[in-house]
């Protein structure tokens, strides 16, 4: 059923905002991390995100009219941010150079917080896609009442 | 009489917009679940005019019944029926750096849209049955 589509679809949008939500919590919780198992400082993780055809075989087997167009969302990649790391004067730390420079993450916490806001609002914008779509299919149940 | 007399074209109409509207959702589903995905053009599905020109055609073909004794055809029914929508894309004036082009305000803006209209049609469908009933009891 139709409805059925539009609630996958809006759930995949979900799902790839619950992850960049876990990445962008990742670059927070890390924005001081000077060490990581792949050595040297934390780099920012992004997602990027790409839209995909319906994942539902009974209707491309069917090649219903009714899934043309729509895409879902899906988190193809994600991928570390290769800026160069922050160079911050602390002489004190155990992992500062021979200039007393210690390498820090590449996280900029005010984009981190601008990013985390964009995706609580899309994160939104799909919690009410679903309600729509279930109050019409609510609705449907009442023809003929 | 004929079971179309009673299932008059109201009922196929009104079908007809509840399933294109659902369509509808679906795209606008997609549309905001990929707000945020590079490169993506939002869809929408355009079926007004071509509702409006199949029931304007359905009046013409059943005014050009030559015999008083010619069947109905049930004209306005069966074009409407055949009405699919077409699927357009329906960019923002001015795409982000990353190439995607849904404004978010408007995808709900056509969303809410989409689904008053839906309840609407429902309604009506829901009321004509309805009063089918009260004419089929007599009270």
């Amino acid at each position: 059923m139709d409805f059925f589509n539009s609630m996958n679809i809006s759930s995949s949008a979900l799902s790839a905002e619950r992850t960049r939500m876990n990445l962008i919590s990742s670059n927070l919780a890390n924005a001081n991390a000077t060490r990581t198992p792949e050595g040297g400082p934390y780099k920012r993780k992004d997602a990027v995100f790409a839209a995909t055809p319906i994942e539902n075989s009974f209707s491309r087997a069917l090649n219903n009219a009714a899934t043309q167009g729509g895409r879902q969302v899906a988190v193809q990649q994600i991928i570390e941010d290769q800026n160069p790391p922050r160079m911050q004067y602390d002489p004190a730390h155990p992992d500062a150079n021979a200039q007393g420079y210690v390498a820090m993450p590449n996280v900029n916490v005010i984009e981190e917080m601008a990013d985390m806001i964009n995706a609580t609002r899309s994160y939104e914008a799909n919690v009410t896609a679903v309600q729509a779509a279930k109050s019409m299919a609510m609705k449907t149940l009442e023809i003929g009442k | 009489m004929p079971l179309d007399g009673i299932f008059n074209s109201t009922v196929d109409i009104l079908g007809k917009s509840i399933d294109l509207r659902a369509r509808q959702q679906n795209l606008l589903s997609s549309n905001i679940a990929n707000a945020e995905t590079p490169n993506y053009i939002p869809k929408a599905l355009a079926f007004e005019d071509e509702l409006q020109g199949a029931l304007k055609a359905g009046d013409k073909r059943a005014q050009t019944a030559t015999n008083a004794r010619h069947l109905p055809l049930k004209g306005a029914a069966s074009r409407v029926s055949s009405v699919n929508g077409r699927i357009i894309e329906t960019p923002t004036a001015s795409p982000g750096k990353d190439g995607n082009a849904v404004e978010l305000e408007s995808e709900m803006g056509r969303m809410i849209e989409n689904q008053i209209m839906y309840n609407a049609s429902v309604q009506l469908l829901s009321k004509q049955f309805l009063d089918l009933r009260t004419a089929i009891r007599g009270q």
